[in-house]
């Protein structure tokens, strides 16, 4: 050991100075906040701003679909102000990180709706960040949620809205296409948490009815980067069609060593239903050739009012980096959720809680990414076009589209 | 036949990777007695390193070779500044070494912006023998994890560097003495670790998704394979890095995977109860 620095080091230990320093900078920092921004009113009106919570990860391993989540809120909440506001009242945008950590999530939520006494929060990506904070909003906070991502479902809470898809969209259309286009005998490999659990269920019971059957249905830890038995057991088992839910960072070993192992070669035929553009970066594109993908969005759908919304994200943030606005990430139920909530306040004429959820209850839009929608009354979820694209060689093509597919929840 | 060959060539593909990951942990661990808990973000650094050289359009096998000289760079300076003050608390040293993990690792997830990206192998494709066919660059990683530790055996063992890094571990007041500098001994041991983890990261982040969290997943399983090796020899760490990668990608083939990945930990830790001091161990305790 180096003895000069045991020395100092010792000295340092009982220095109440830097005790004092160090709890003093801590107090700093935890008074200003370190993750907490405000886009403030552009005008005044003698009722005051409209205030619109959005907390998401900004930071930590989800931040990928945190950070265009507040992007996109952004750019709707610009565009209403433009537009004149609601109700000739101003929105003001408070935007909280809530560090891919509930524990974390549940401060700063309690933050946006005790202190700052937004009048609605959206926001959350993943089902444990949703399940954390709900309650934090709609129970002791007495505020509207909405939450913007593609989820397993099952969420029916009053006063919460879900804008994203459900597994009744994900997969009504998409499975009689994989059995047409890929055979009958599937395996589901999966990460083991709550979203491949139920969202598999659903798929299950789908390809049963439409004639296919389960051949493999297996859970993964969350980390797990070998896939070697699970590949075997698919060529083996002489599976056609591989319903993936595996997520990042399994996801890419697991596509490469299947192909390693001359699964599509062999004519197998990949899906994965989270699978957006931020997904080609994923694996090298014949690793993924024909994988099938069903979402709410893509980017090159045919629909002018999600290109213009494209352009404009694009004008704003393309120069300075790589995050994508895509349907997986939940941007497009964050766009969605602003304005479905827009026309909710503009119908019920007020703010109050009560008021705008009856109104958001059968809340429409014209127009939003990937055409429009509407919440179906009494399900507290979205009826919306879905797309299912396959991946060529880098890139997808749109093979198919539903019109307004209902979300099957909540009764 | 087919069959069991992948099987052997998966197992052992993935017991490299460990091999790998686990050597700069356990060279840390056994020469200097610091638990680094930023040698994921080591590895992380290193994959960093292919990335870059991966989006500049360089040659992926310049990055492959620059990858650990960099992070010895970024090794030998953090221990110079930070490090060496934590020598005489181990408690707070892996704090501290957490605390610069944390730093690293958001720095890049801040340069990535937060995506998972793929990095292409310097060496695509398979080789095809009759029936049975093999990715070029997992055959690389093998044949380079049986160098790297071939050559660090060697630099430990057979040369006058591995000599006075012994020394300093086993008596620094001794090593001092006689003319040894231990402190700028510790610092190339750091160094060296770190080169380590460099190149497992650069090594393994072509077969992986290349993403912030990266280097994470491997270091409690590489503490596990540092403690069933055994802190104090170099062979140590290999042996239980050995053994720890062969169950966790062996068991699967037996056993439900959830249930594989708990095995492991509880075989280890079986295995650690009965030899407390390691399998190889010469730690003076």
């Amino acid at each position: 050991m180096n003895d000069h620095t045991k020395y100092s080091l010792t000295d340092k230990q009982f220095s109440r100075r830097i005790l004092l320093q160090n709890a003093m900078w801590m107090s700093g920092a935890i008074a200003t906040g370190i993750g907490s921004w405000v886009f403030p009113a552009k005008w005044s009106h003698a009722a005051g701003p409209i205030k619109v919570g959005i907390a998401t990860d900004l930071t930590g391993p989800i931040s990928f679909g945190g950070i265009p989540c507040s992007r996109v809120a952004k750019l709707a909440i610009d565009q209403i102000n433009a537009d004149g506001g609601i109700l000739g009242r101003p929105l003001e945008m408070y935007l909280e990180d809530t560090a891919s950590n509930e524990q974390i999530a549940v401060g700063v939520v309690r933050k946006l709706v005790q202190r700052n006494r937004v009048d609605v929060v959206l926001g959350g990506i993943t089902s444990s960040m949703r399940n954390a904070i709900k309650d934090v909003i709609v129970g002791r906070g007495r505020t509207l949620y909405i939450y913007p991502q593609l989820y397993e479902g099952r969420e029916c809470t009053p006063n919460l809205f879900c804008t994203g898809p459900t597994p009744a969209q994900q997969c009504d259309d998409l499975i009689p296409w994989l059995i047409a286009n890929g055979g009958k005998r599937f395996a589901l490999p999966s990460a083991n948490y709550v979203w491949p659990h139920v969202l598999n269920e659903y798929a299950r019971k789908s390809i049963e009815d439409n004639g296919g059957e389960v051949v493999l249905e297996e859970y993964y830890p969350l980390d797990q980067v070998e896939y070697g038995a699970t590949v075997k057991r698919i060529m083996d088992e002489k599976i056609d069609v591989v319903f993936n839910t595996v997520i990042p960072p399994g996801l890419g070993p697991f596509i490469k060593q299947l192909y390693e192992a001359g699964f599509l070669k062999r004519g197998g035929r990949l899906s994965c239903v989270y699978y957006d553009e931020n997904a080609l970066n994923f694996n090298a594109a014949e690793e993924m050739e024909g994988l099938a993908s069903c979402l709410d969005y893509f980017q090159n759908i045919d629909d002018p009012f999600s290109a213009k919304l494209q352009a404009a994200y694009q004008k704003i943030h393309a120069h300075k980096d790589k995050v994508l606005f895509t349907a997986g990430s939940g941007s497009t139920g964050m766009y969605r959720g602003v304005k479905l909530w827009e026309a909710a306040v503009k119908e019920a004429g007020a703010v109050d809680r009560d008021s705008v959820a009856a109104a958001l209850d059968h809340a429409k839009i014209a127009n939003g990414p990937g055409g429009p929608s509407n919440i179906v009354p009494g399900t507290y979820h979205c009826q919306m076009n879905m797309y299912i694209a396959v991946a060529k060689a880098g890139k997808y093509e749109i093979i198919d589209k539903a019109d307004q597919v209902h979300p099957k929840e909540c009764g | 036949m087919e069959g069991a060959f992948q099987i052997i060539f998966n197992v052992l593909c993935y017991t490299s990777i460990m091999i790998l990951v686990v050597l700069g942990l356990g060279v840390i661990a056994s020469m200097m007695g610091i638990f680094n808990f930023a040698h994921g973000e080591f590895i992380l650094l290193g994959g960093y390193t292919l990335y870059l050289f991966h989006i500049w359009g360089l040659p992926l096998w310049f990055g492959i070779v620059a990858a650990p000289f960099v992070v010895a760079i970024v090794g030998v300076v953090l221990e110079r500044t930070i490090i060496r003050r934590f020598y005489a608390a181990p408690i707070v040293a892996m704090l501290g070494t957490y605390a610069i993990g944390v730093i690293i690792r958001e720095t890049v997830r801040g340069l990535i912006d937060g995506l998972y990206l793929r990095v292409p192998e310097p060496l695509v494709g398979m080789f095809v023998v009759g029936d049975i066919s093999v990715s070029k660059w997992r055959v690389a990683a093998i044949l380079m994890t049986i160098l790297v530790v071939t050559i660090s055996y060697l630099l430990l063992n057979r040369t006058s560097f591995g000599l006075r890094v012994r020394a300093s571990l086993e008596n620094p007041e001794l090593a001092r003495a006689s003319g040894i500098s231990t402190s700028r001994i510790y610092a190339a041991t750091f160094g060296f670790g770190a080169a380590l983890a460099g190149l497992a990261g650069a090594i393994i982040t072509p077969l992986m998704m290349f993403n912030a969290d990266m280097g994470l997943r491997f270091v409690i399983q590489g503490f596990l394979a540092v403690m069933l090796g055994g802190i104090g020899t170099f062979e140590g760490s290999a042996v239980g890095g050995a053994l720890i990668g062969a169950m966790a990608s062996g068991l699967p083939y037996m056993v439900n995977p959830i249930l594989a990945d708990v095995l492991v930990f509880v075989v280890a830790i079986v295995l650690v109860k009965l030899k407390p001091s390691g399998l190889l161990s010469k730690w003076r305790a």
